[in-house]
């Protein structure tokens, strides 16, 4: 090609150079033109995969002039934040039945935050005097708050910055930037810097140089700067050996020149002083916020305030599900999830029958045994003969030596014993051991180390109970 | 678009157009000079000046011209307020001893012309670093010291703590392996230099198996024309001794100890006056206020960090108690007020029992109580989550509860875990995981606020046996 022997001899043809083009039907391999300075391998970051789908947004003023975009140069676009990932939509929008019920499971999913969270005001408040103060007084800070999964910190967290986003564009406080960052879904604690850099900025470096430029960023004087808040979410996430990123999240604030204030979310109350380095516990300070599972009167106001209006749901069926939930962990999302099974039962119902149908306490007590019941029971009940003989046996060697721990001899001989007992033809060890080993798969025995054959290790993952209680219907017993 | 080329990237320039901005900026820049010249053609004054002078400044330029940059893409609005800012490194009370400890090694050092090496040890927010800063901003020093700080929390990986000094050093290298690095700073600690300060901080990060790095940076300042002063910081009382063992066989290698004692409660109250003092809210203060804080705090840890931000606390609250009643008096901080603060901060527990009284599952409440009794009057106090259980599975169905089912139980248990109370250690099967409980009982009993429930489940002992 023509390209091609135009470039001086020396350049070296390398596979991010070459594109290839669709034309009138026909691919056409050809080099990428480009400068000598420009031939220098690319920066190889992060390996993604090229997005098929920015193709169609990446038809902007930037790379119209060029035609289509290069694979290679759509990486650097891609890294420098001119093209947006997007996702195909819809020809047409998803068509809502009008019904009541699909109204109500809609408003129940956890995805619908509601703009107010009732039963937070306490904590909505703490934490909004914390980050007012902060960003009317231009200083940093920290922030830990903690509880168990469910109880709503992270929606309160967003909800006290939508509410300070929206104070600030009216200018009642002074600007700030908001970046948030979670612990889950980085690959790895040091990719943060990336993903702050790139809330910052919109550009994607690699992220040495992203934690440098931040260095940079909050350890020199600016003037005109204004406060970052920083929101970290699952921060025991972030936690490696060295705690290299944790620190140097939480000494930024301590900087004069920063203007950084840290939010750190996270389920255990005393992971400071259990999982962090001292040096870092005293940098992290002592404002803290713990967020209590919610009890059966705040799950039913909650669930209450989502279904305002509707007269879908019985308050008694509310109140079921709200204190099933909060004797248990007093997770929000849990309550929520029983409440839409038990509004889809009850869909299911109205087709069938042609009525409309409220939720009532059956079917919450239906969705309940669905969400709580156990299979173990049914699964040993349908296991074959053998089998269950086996289970036998190794609760009676569980019991003969009162030790959890059995091996495969002792339970062998049991085996035989009670085969013998129910006149059953005992199988060889070698089938045995197939039994052992089926039983193993479906987690119901824990087997230790395989391959030790007649003395391998077994242990009940159930509790003897739940053996006698399963066998009990069965003509073992 | 711009393409980067893998140098310009790694001196962390953000994109081209500042690179050219800056290189018109600075036609006969030495660093662009340096670029085209031969390595062979550099002689090596012309490089010390090279290396000292020039590259630093239009290093400084150009983090204010990116720094501006980056600001640009911010929204540009009044930035700084009048604030509450603990800024003390200009001036450092209570630490003037030290401080003169270490001006007089340094000035030691620079005197007799030769190196020393130091390490600074003491429990964190005790004014460690800020003495270090204050140090190496020291305006007698600035002539003739070339100061590096490096925090060796910020460097990639424990090798790279070469390339990061010659970095900061200006070297020339010609390559990008460790061992390169490493010769280079050590060909420029052989030939003719300023005395350089290195300031590792956070020295306890560059720990590794061998400790050959740790080893290889001690052995410098006992280097023939080496004029250097090594400064380690950590947290660490017996770091050199345990790190470090063998420098202990060579006298001129052993550094110099300085201890930094937490700072006890006359210190704290005078730290405390001086930084209310700046930021005008002294007054709020009452003497005894001040007085309990201080004792608290150096009761406990001794960390200034922590003093300052109860202060910090409780102004902020007078400043809203202030804004609040809007008149013009100033609301003064009483002692009910910082012993409310103290017994959050410290009392963990207590503060807990306060808040679960409504929050504390049922359920979660009968596995603690569970424990509790397998503990007391169990045999074997070794309990793993099967035999928990077990136990918990008696007593539901004793009191005709709906017991959960054992996936069910194990999430329940690490939910009791995040709060504290309890620990889970693991092998790899959950059913074997151990239990151990890690409050004391009547903390417990406290927390659960609920003694009618624990008193008849602990005086159910036949729920034990088989």
């Amino acid at each position: 090609h023509a390209q091609v022997a135009a470039g001086t001899p020396k350049r070296n043809i390398q596979l991010s150079n070459i594109i290839e083009e669709c034309s009138n039907g026909r691919r056409v391999s050809r080099l990428l033109e480009l400068s000598p300075k420009k031939l220098e391998p690319l920066p190889v970051e992060e390996p993604k995969t090229p997005k098929r789908n920015s193709r169609a947004a990446s038809t902007q003023p930037t790379s119209a002039s060029k035609g289509t975009p290069k694979s290679a140069n759509k990486m650097k676009l891609i890294r420098d934040g001119t093209i947006k990932p997007n996702i195909h939509s819809r020809d047409a929008p998803v068509q809502h039945d009008a019904n009541e019920l699909a109204l109500a499971r809609e408003r129940l999913h956890v995805s619908a935050t509601p703009s107010s969270l009732p039963c937070r005001e306490k904590e909505y408040e703490e934490i909004y005097n914390f980050l007012e103060g902060k960003i009317f007084d231009g200083c940093g800070g920290c922030m830990y708050i903690s509880g168990v999964p469910g109880t709503g910190k992270t929606a309160t967290t967003t909800a006290v910055l939508r509410a300070l986003k929206q104070l600030s564009e009216e200018e009642e406080i002074p600007k700030f930037e908001f970046v948030d960052i979670n612990g889950m879904r980085l690959t790895e604690p040091r990719q943060a810097y990336v993903h702050i850099y790139r809330q910052l900025t919109g550009k994607t470096l690699a992220w040495e140089q992203a934690y440098n430029l931040l260095n940079k960023r909050f350890t020199t004087k600016a003037p005109r700067r204004i406060t970052t808040v920083l929101l970290v979410d699952e921060l025991d996430i972030l936690c490696n050996k060295r705690q290299d990123v944790v620190y140097n999240l939480l000494n930024w604030p301590t900087m004069p020149t920063a203007q950084l204030v840290v939010v750190t979310i996270a389920n255990t109350m005393d992971l400071p002083e259990r999982l962090l380095m001292g040096k870092i516990s005293s940098r992290l300070g002592l404002t803290r916020l713990t967020f209590q599972p919610y009890n059966f009167r705040q799950l039913q106001e909650i669930v209450m305030a989502r279904l305002a209006g509707m007269s879908a749901f019985n308050s008694d069926a509310v109140q079921l599900v709200a204190r099933k939930v909060a004797a248990v962990s007093g997770d929000a999302r849990r309550a929520l999830d029983i409440c839409r099974r038990a509004t889809e039962l009850a869909d299911d119902q109205a087709k069938k029958a042609h009525l409309s149908v409220t939720v009532s306490m059956m079917h919450v007590q239906q969705a309940l045994t669905e969400m709580i019941t156990s299979a173990k029971v049914k699964t040993i009940r349908s296991c074959s003969r053998m089998e269950q003989l086996f289970l036998q046996a190794v609760t009676a060697e569980v019991t003969r030596t009162g030790i959890e721990e059995c091996n495969f001899l002792g339970v062998y001989s049991q085996f035989e014993a009670l085969a013998a007992f129910s006149g059953v033809i005992v199988p060889n060890p070698g089938r045995a051991m197939a039994i052992c080993a089926r039983l193993a798969a479906s987690r119901l025995l824990i087997c230790e180390c395989g391959r030790s054959d007649i003395y391998q290790k077994i242990l009940l993952n159930i509790s003897t109970d739940d053996v006698h209680f399963a066998l009990q219907a069965s003509k073992l017993l | 678009m711009h393409r980067r080329t893998r140098l310009s990237l790694r001196s962390s320039s953000i994109n081209d157009k500042e690179n050219e901005h800056e290189l018109t900026q600075l036609p006969a820049s030495p660093r662009k000079r340096r670029s085209k010249l031969p390595v062979v053609e550099i002689d090596a004054e012309r490089e010390e000046e090279v290396c000292v002078g020039s590259p630093k400044k239009a290093a400084r330029k150009a983090t204010r011209t990116r720094l501006t940059d980056v600001e640009d893409v911010e929204e540009l609005e009044n930035g700084s307020h009048g604030a509450v800012v603990t800024d003390l490194v200009g001036k450092l009370p209570e630490r003037e001893k030290e401080y003169d400890e270490l001006v007089g090694f340094v000035e030691n050092v620079l005197s007799s012309d030769g190196s020393g090496s130091l390490y600074i040890s003491g429990p964190p927010g005790t004014g460690k670093t800020a003495t270090l800063q204050r140090i190496l901003n020291h305006p007698s020093f600035a002539k003739k010291l070339k100061p590096v700080y490096i925090n060796c929390t910020s460097i990639k990986s424990v090798g790279s703590i070469y390339k990061k000094i010659s970095e900061e050093l200006g070297l020339k290298v010609s390559g990008t392996t460790e061992k390169l690095y490493q010769s280079a700073i050590e060909t420029h600690l052989e030939r003719k230099h300023k005395t350089i300060m290195l300031v590792l901080d956070e020295i306890d990060q560059l720990s590794s198996s061998k400790q050959t790095i740790l080893y290889s940076i001690f052995e410098w300042p006992a280097r023939q024309t080496a004029r250097l002063i090594l400064i380690g910081i950590a947290n660490a009382l017996d770091l050199t001794d345990r790190l470090l063992a063998r420098l202990q066989a060579r006298c001129e290698l052993k550094p110099h100890l300085i201890q930094f004692l937490p700072y006890t409660k006359q210190q704290i109250v005078a730290i405390l006056k001086a930084c209310l003092e700046e930021s005008d809210s002294l007054s709020r203060f009452p003497e005894a206020a001040l007085g309990l804080l201080a004792a608290k705090v150096a009761s406990t840890s001794g960390d200034i960090r922590r003093a300052l931000f109860i202060a910090r606390r409780l102004v902020e609250g007078a400043k809203k108690e202030d804004r609040k009643t809007g008149s013009g008096i100033q609301t003064l901080v009483n002692i009910g007020q910082v012993m409310a603060v103290l017994k959050q901060v410290y009392g963990a527990s207590q503060t807990l029992s306060n808040d679960l009284e409504e929050g504390f599952p049922l359920q979660q409440k009968i596995l603690i109580c569970s424990l509790m009794l397998m503990l007391k009057h169990g045999k074997n106090k070794d309990i793993t989550v099967g035999k928990l259980y077990d136990v918990y599975k008696t007593i539901c169905s004793r009191r005709n509860i709906q017991a959960v089912d054992q996936t069910e139980f194990i999430s329940l248990c690490t939910l009791v875990e995040t709060r504290g109370i309890v620990r889970l250690q693991g092998k790899k099967e959950p059913r074997m995981h151990r239990v151990c409980l890690q409050w004391d009982e009547e903390e417990v009993t406290s927390a659960l606020n609920d003694k009618q429930l624990i008193a008849s489940i602990l005086s159910d002992v036949s729920c034990l046996g088989k």
